[in-house]
């Protein structure tokens, strides 16, 4: 499986981005991108596997690159120190030939999945809440719907989450990042994804999974950027139409 | 007879550290008894007595810290739940 | 027997976790891992120990580190050549100064066993070491990008039992990250909460987990020494 040329998109280098990125530069691909706008922190060393004692205080961009090229001197890595946001979302992920989101908001989130459909570029999600990991591929053109075809919008504002929704157990966000890294590799290669139209969740501590279809729902405003006149209108709409009548 | 609470004071910290002092004070508690926590107005006051309720545990009280402005800090008793918090 | 401020602060987010308080960190940080193998595969899975907490890991690998050894997230071009256990050392001890690293053996006891060995042989005789000294351990198969993680509290049944015995084997692909990382998601859970946990195996295959208990087999030495589990 030959990777050369080819390039990531890591949004996030904590959590889930940071395994997410090793798995990936360790299959051997040519260029990643990492964009990341926070600082490091004690309370991240229990669970980002990209930084160390000495980083904390540091941009988690610049520290996160410097850890990858250590140890994987031939990929090209790009950190982007900045906010993944409406202006540059678009372009950095025409760029890539795959999209691993690893954020840990909505909007984040949604933002990506509309960005990667309008540049037609794979986006594998990912979420991680205390003992249980989500995945869920979008491949636009590909079986299943987006994630605006499972939440219609994000969560409102304002919806203060209790403080204990903040917890994380460490290895289970790095089991959630490397699959995340490793759907990422199975789509470089070419192959359908594992996550593709479905919704892979795993509970650690019952080590229970479950896997949720995600059909496209009539009318979404995500999948609708992938309905292009030209490419090959034929495979799209026997997609679509070969749901009549769907259910929202 | 119910001594007095031990009391932690979270005032210095942002969440999520107001609730896991709290919930630590809790734990090293038996069941029934209390403890008092000093935290400010805002996200700690809005989260930390709903998310001890959400893990098996009894808001006793809120009341505003003597001598405080108002809106400012506040006294939240609360008492250790049964079983697993 | 309290957490230091310091501590409290590094495993904030882990504390958080309902079921997952004081006593479960201050469990890890008294943890003492003997992690058999230390090469690309176990390497995910040992930093994600360092990094939960767990007090010392002893490298039991009298290996040199290898070209092949350099996509387990550890060790990078400067690194071939030299010990494993020395090499994994300098890397894991900076994730966290809660930790310290020697190689194995060392002069104490372990209290619990990261088992990544090189060979099903190596991996059955440390297993065995491990269920003998009633040692909670995990046992990582691996299979291309996936394999399976088998887990053995104390008194469950053994790797032996719970082991693929038709086993494909099929040399380690990137994606083999991910099964270590569930391993050491394993070893923590059972660390954290003794009491709770049972002997299961857990297969991953193409991205996805699957669970099934692992079951006694007849006439295994594992069911003859006693069965009560703490």
């Amino acid at each position: 499986m030959s990777l050369a040329g080819k390039s990531a998109l890591v949004i996030g280098a904590g959590g889930l981005g940071g395994p997410a990125a090793l798995t990936v530069a360790a299959g051997g691909v040519s260029r990643l991108v990492l964009v990341e706008d926070d600082v490091v922190e004690t309370s991240n060393l229990s669970r980002q596997p990209l930084f160390t004692e000495g980083d904390v205080g540091a941009r988690k961009a610049g520290a996160a690159a410097a850890r990858l090229r250590a140890l994987f001197p031939a990929v090209v890595f790009e950190p982007r120190d900045e906010r993944f946001d409406a202006d540059s979302a678009v372009e950095l992920c025409r760029a890539a030939d795959v999209v691993i989101d690893g954020s840990d908001n909505f909007a984040t989130k949604f933002l990506a999945n509309d960005a990667a459909l309008h540049a037609k570029v794979p986006l594998v999600h990912g979420g991680v809440l205390r003992t249980t990991a989500q995945l869920f591929t979008v491949a636009p053109g590909g079986i299943g719907g987006c994630l605006r075809c499972l939440f219609e919008a994000p969560p409102p504002e304002g919806e203060v989450p209790s403080c204990a929704q903040a917890g994380i157990l460490g290895p289970v966000a790095g089991f959630a990042g490397a699959l995340m890294g490793a759907e990422a590799l199975r789509l470089l290669a070419g192959e359908r994804g594992a996550y593709e139209g479905r919704i892979f969740t795993w509970e650690a501590r019952t080590a229970r999974s479950r896997i949720v279809l995600v059909r496209r729902r009539h009318g979404c405003p995500g999948c609708a950027r992938t309905q292009q006149p030209r490419g090959s209108p034929a495979v799209a709409s026997e997609v679509v139409s070969s749901r009549p009548g769907s259910t929202t | 007879m119910i001594a007095a609470p031990g009391r932690v004071d979270v005032r210095a910290f942002a969440c999520p550290l107001t609730w896991v002092k709290t919930r630590i004070a809790l734990e090293r508690l038996r069941p029934g008894e209390r403890v008092e926590v000093l935290l400010r107005a805002g996200e700690p006051l809005a989260s930390v007595p709903r998310t001890a309720e959400e893990e098996g545990h009894r808001v006793v009280s809120v009341e505003p810290l003597d001598g405080a402005g108002a809106g400012e800090d506040y006294r939240v008793v609360l008492e250790r739940g049964g079983g697993e918090p | 027997m309290s957490l230091s401020e310091d501590l409290i602060a590094r495993f904030a987010r882990q504390l958080l976790v309902p079921g997952f308080g004081e006593s479960a960190q201050e469990r890890l940080l008294a943890a003492r891992i003997r992690a058999v193998g230390a090469d690309a595969v176990a390497g995910p899975g040992l930093l994600h120990l360092a990094q939960a907490g767990v007090g010392r890991i002893w490298v039991d690998d009298p290996e040199d580190v290898s070209p092949a050894d350099m996509g387990g997230w550890l060790y990078g071009p400067s690194a071939v050549g030299s010990p494993r256990a020395e090499a994994a050392r300098a890397v894991l001890e900076q994730t966290s100064r809660h930790l310290s690293v020697e190689p194995y053996p060392v002069g104490g006891v372990p209290t619990a066993a990261f088992i990544c060995a090189p060979s099903v042989a190596q991996a059955l005789a440390a297993a065995e070491t491990a269920r003998r000294a009633r040692l909670p351990h995990v046992v990582v198969e691996v299979d291309a990008d996936g394999g399976a993680v088998v887990t053995v509290p104390p008194g469950a049944p053994c790797y032996a039992c719970g082991r693929s015995v038709s086993g494909s084997g099929r040399p380690p692909q990137p994606g083999f990250a991910a099964l270590s990382a569930l391993a050491a998601a394993e070893l923590v859970l059972v660390i954290a909460n003794p009491g709770s946990a049972t002997g299961r195996r857990i297969d991953l295959t193409r991205g996805v987990a699957t669970v099934r208990p692992t079951v006694r087999l007849a006439g295994c030495p594992c069911g003859v020494e006693g069965t009560a589990s703490s």
